[in-house]
């Protein structure tokens, strides 16, 4: 394998150097979404913060986290702190309520996020002698642009392939000799199998020598699966979008944690449940605070990921603290091939379908790769049973809804009244069966 | 005018027929006919029963998801080609035939018909008049 390759000089600063940066951004930042957001002024009002009050870095701890019901409550723009006029791209992500976490980035946002791309697949050794195919769907979603922008800014040839249509997925591979791929683990596992239908070699037929995943977890075990399918160095990156989207972090080729641009995100994390700020290798919540964000700056964000820091210094050269891959959600969120569902979300869709009842449970499991997802609910209009189309489009219709809301593909079966578990407590609908290894 | 049949969710499990079966003779209801067809997760069982009413009550009382349909109930003449008059009258008159099924329940006659269709009455009327026996003929033509 190459030397190690850095990209910025920023990721190999001093502990002291960042920690000085860190204040700085942070200071500004807060004096920023005081000054210009509306909904953080009375925020940090509510709980006596003053923008004056953040002189060192602990500081942090007095500012009230941010948590995805805030994006919803200001859907669409009401967090951004720059006129709309100002904003030049928006992506979103699904939200809680159907409506979508909107994001906006100003020109300078652009160029972060260029430089912040640029960084990580430069890690993973990505550099402009690539091909990068990009497996990513193209559209609202962060993934697919974020990558594109960065690996053009490093002057990787890219390939905007999109999600889908996977034969043609690996002739364009194939035939273009590409070296690198962008895309979730799952979808990249389910391509090998679909390559190997194919009758092709992935290790002999293809160029491929890297892939960079991202948009749902993956585990060790995956790692090695994808490893063993493909023949390359399997890499995992970690963003959202509500932060900026993909170039939060990224795996070096040491493949021992994901480094954080810290000169761009304060990363702490938290014990979910007191809220309480833990040490250096302690589990708990990742929260992260954005401090060069124009458009969205985002103070203490609640990820919901369970991860733990790590600030020894890497193999790789680079001195930016590590998170260790995600271990789960400290709530009840469901990535399903790249898509985060709530279970609630879900319940809201079904309780606005009519013809049903309010009872629901969830079943998600892996078909080979990809993750599947039933919704079991009882049926309670009588009337539908006039014809056996219209039973079917009923059931059509919750599918279509929950498609187009939601964005994922769920099978749906009715079933009899009275027949799915009642809770008295906390109900437990969902039943995940992916069994991490 | 029309025979009331009974619409009963299904879904595609083991025992669920004998479940129906069971609560029909647990309340002394008679099956006149019967049938269901294969589909992939569940289905809608069709039945006709003496006491369509009472079938539904006590159906949904057991919790199945069950309604009633208005059909008509042909019998057709017993030789060869009296099917395809019954359905070219029925396509001469732009009727439009949901689904079908017999049922024989009578020794050595011929097997009833039960038609599910758009615009029951008129199509019974159109029926009869082309000299097919609608079943319950007295209900059907006003006095």
């Amino acid at each position: 394998m190459d030397k190690f390759r850095i990209w910025s000089e920023n990721e190999k600063l001093d502990r002291e150097q960042y920690r000085a940066i860190q204040l700085e951004r942070l200071k500004e930042t807060v004096k920023r979404v005081y000054e210009n957001v509306p909904y953080y002024r009375k925020k940090l009002q509510d709980s006596g913060v003053e923008p004056g009050d953040i002189k060192s870095l602990e500081d942090i701890r007095r500012i009230p986290f941010t948590v995805k019901e805030d994006f919803r409550e200001n859907y669409p723009f009401g967090l951004f702190a720059v006129p709309t006029k100002q904003i030049v791209r928006f992506h979103a992500s699904s939200g809680t309520t159907g409506k979508p976490t909107v994001v906006g980035y100003t020109k300078n946002d652009m160029e972060t996020w260029k430089e912040l791309i640029a960084r990580i697949v430069t890690m993973v050794g990505v550099t402009d002698e690539d091909i990068a195919q990009i497996s990513f769907g193209y559209g609202l979603f962060t993934g697919a642009f974020g990558l594109h922008q960065g690996l053009e800014h490093i002057g990787a040839s890219v390939i905007p392939m999109s999600s889908g249509n996977t034969k043609r997925q690996i002739m364009i591979m194939k035939d273009f000799g590409s070296t690198a791929l962008i895309s979730t683990p799952s979808y990249a596992l389910h391509m090998a199998e679909v390559a190997k239908e194919m009758g092709i070699d992935p290790k002999k037929d293809l160029k491929l020598k890297y892939g960079l995943f991202g948009g749902e977890g993956s585990t060790e075990a995956m790692r090695c699966e994808l490893e063993e399918a493909w023949g390359i160095l399997a890499t995992e990156n970690y963003g959202m979008s509500e932060l900026i989207g993909p170039g939060v972090s990224g795996e070096c080729q040491v493949l021992k944690g994901m480094h954080i641009n810290e000169d761009h995100f304060i990363p702490e994390i938290i014990d979910p449940d007191t809220g309480e700020v833990l040490g250096e290798g302690e589990v708990g919540e990742l929260v992260i605070t954005t401090i060069t964000k124009e458009a969205l700056p985002v103070l203490r964000y609640r990820t919901g990921d369970i991860t733990s820091l790590n600030y020894d210094k890497c193999e790789c050269g680079r001195t930016t603290v590590r998170i260790d891959k995600i271990q789960g959600r400290s709530d009840d969120m469901l990535i399903l091939g790249g898509v985060n569902v709530f279970p609630s979300q879900i319940e809201e869709v079904l309780l606005n379908s009519e013809g049903i009842g309010p009872h629901y449970q969830i079943k998600v499991y892996k078909q080979g790769y990809l993750d599947k997802i039933e919704v079991d609910v009882e049926l309670a209009d009588a009337d539908v049973l006039e014809s056996f189309q219209r039973l079917e489009s009923l059931n059509q219709n919750i599918r279509e809804r929950l498609r187009s809301i939601l964005g994922i593909d769920a099978k749906v079966n009715l079933v009899e009244p009275r027949t799915l578990a009642r809770f008295e407590g906390k109900a437990k609908r969902v039943i995940d069966l992916r069994g991490e290894k | 005018m029309y025979i009331k049949q009974i619409s009963i969710f299904l879904p595609n499990q083991k025992g669920h027929l004998e479940k129906v079966t069971r609560l029909f003779l647990k309340h002394n209801i008679d099956i006149r006919a019967i049938v269901a067809f294969d589909t992939a997760e569940y289905g809608i069982l069709r039945t006709i029963v003496d006491q369509p009413d009472k079938a539904v009550k006590v159906l949904n009382e057991e919790g199945f998801v069950a309604k009633i349909s208005k059909v008509i109930v042909v019998e057709p003449e017993d030789r060869t080609g009296s099917l395809h008059e019954l359905f070219e009258i029925l396509a001469n008159n732009d009727f439009n035939v949901e689904y079908t099924y017999s049922f024989v329940m009578r020794q050595d006659l011929m097997p009833f018909f039960v038609l599910k269709i758009n615009e029951l009455e008129k199509a019974a009327r159109v029926l009869c008049e082309n000299g097919i026996k609608v079943i319950n003929i007295k209900e059907i033509l006003p006095d």
